[in-house]
């Protein structure tokens, strides 16, 4: 009775923010709601897991939720719409939300995203949030699939360059 | 300078392929194949959570939705239908268990500001399943270090009549040390003396054996040994 407890609290902080990343990746309720129940279920049966992360407790949860949002859009055969892939495109500066975060290390990724070429960092912050594929980045951008493959790959590595500096 | 250079020699593409993981940009049978790395790799998985670090203050921008109550009410038919089943034994439960402790952890540590992560300290905590081949004696060991508290829940079997449970901690190859005769009851405690706090690490092994009432009269075993585990980080 005591875990019912401890999970009533722990979905009661997070459902929120999880089912925002759910909805914002596959972009369809009843889909994001079913989501939502498998990724509980996930972290129920993973929790042990959380201990070899390095990422902080919310992070964590939300990765969960992303990767499998993910991979669940990835199982549609159809691409998503891209009309609302298409809405969400011009979102590539930090909301008040993500400025009220950042904080000391927080605030890096926006540093060396800022560093790249502006449609590259869109690339890398609408392939983030949306969970667009190499494909769909590509048709979306019009460049052939191999083009976006290497656009990314390249924004990654000065990423990873940045980051680490 | 070729993707390859840039990607230094020492790191090869794994790196790429985990930051192309965590994006989100692969397709279907690659995102497959990553996963299935994470679970089988241990320093591919160390890679993919990197990159999950550096890239998750992005999250930020996910706004924050409120799912409808029909969501619960169906995690909670899936998760907690059947948790009433008294003495039901299994690893599924066992396991359960576990997953329970750490999500109680995490909720308390989502409970405090995001901006200052909290500290996880794997080794407040430590578990053992203790169970034996031809015993239906079975005990879950919760050692709480904070607390100096040993929590033992009987799963399964009984002391037979004028005979006690005795619990030992055996570190490494030394001779079993006494942790003292367990009290009757399916759920009960144990003080921990500061002798065997010192030494009781994950990977202590927690024996039962049955003594004579009172425990054993020579500060060692005397009788067969009916469940033993080590003790693991939750």
């Amino acid at each position: 009775m005591k875990d019912r407890a401890a999970f009533d609290l722990l979905y009661r902080q997070t459902s929120a923010k999880l089912f925002g990343v759910c909805l914002r990746v596959l972009k369809d309720r009843g889909d994001a709601e079913e989501a939502l129940q498998e990724v509980f279920v996930k972290i129920w049966t993973k929790a042990d897991r959380f201990a070899v992360s390095d990422l902080s407790p919310i992070s964590w949860l939300v990765a969960i939720a992303r990767n499998h949002a993910i991979d669940r859009i990835r199982a549609r055969r159809e691409p998503a719409a891209y009309i609302d892939a298409a809405l969400d495109v011009a979102d590539p500066a930090p909301g008040p939300e993500a400025m009220a975060v950042a904080g000391g290390e927080s605030v890096r990724i926006y540093h060396c995203l800022d560093e790249l070429e502006k449609d590259r960092a869109a690339a890398v912050r609408g392939a983030y949030l949306n969970g667009e594929s190499y494909a769909e980045l590509a048709e979306r951008h019009g460049v052939p699939l191999n083009t976006m493959r290497t656009w990314l790959r390249r924004s990654l590595l000065k990423l990873r360059e940045c980051l680490e500096r | 300078m070729t993707l390859a250079e840039e990607n230094g020699p020492e790191r090869g593409g794994d790196d790429l392929f985990a930051a192309e993981y965590v994006l989100g940009v692969l397709a279907a049978d690659e995102r497959q194949i990553a996963s299935r790395r994470i679970e089988a790799d241990a320093a591919f998985a160390r890679l993919v959570d990197r990159w999950e670090v550096h890239l998750s203050p992005m999250a930020a921008a996910f706004p924050e939705t409120e799912p409808p109550i029909r969501v619960k009410e169906a995690i909670d038919r899936r998760l907690f239908a059947q948790e009433s089943r008294p003495g039901l034994w299994s690893s599924l439960a066992f396991w359960r268990g576990l997953a329970a402790a750490a999500v109680a952890a995490l909720a308390i540590a989502i409970a405090l500001p995001y901006v200052n992560p909290p500290v996880v300290e794997p080794q407040a905590r430590l578990v053992a399943s203790l169970a034996a081949d031809g015993s239906d004696v079975k005990y879950l060991v919760v050692y709480d270090a904070a607390r100096r508290d040993v929590g033992l829940s009987l799963v399964s079997g009984e002391r037979a009549a004028g005979k006690d449970f005795e619990l030992w901690m055996i570190e490494g190859k030394n001779a079993p040390v006494s942790m003292g005769v367990i009290p009757a009851g399916q759920i009960t405690h144990m003080a921990v003396t500061p002798a065997v706090e010192q030494k009781l690490a994950q990977g202590a092994v927690l024996a039962v054996s049955v003594e004579p009432v009172g425990g054993s009269p020579t500060g060692q075993p005397t009788g067969p040994v009916v469940a033993a585990g080590d003790l693991k980080g939750i």
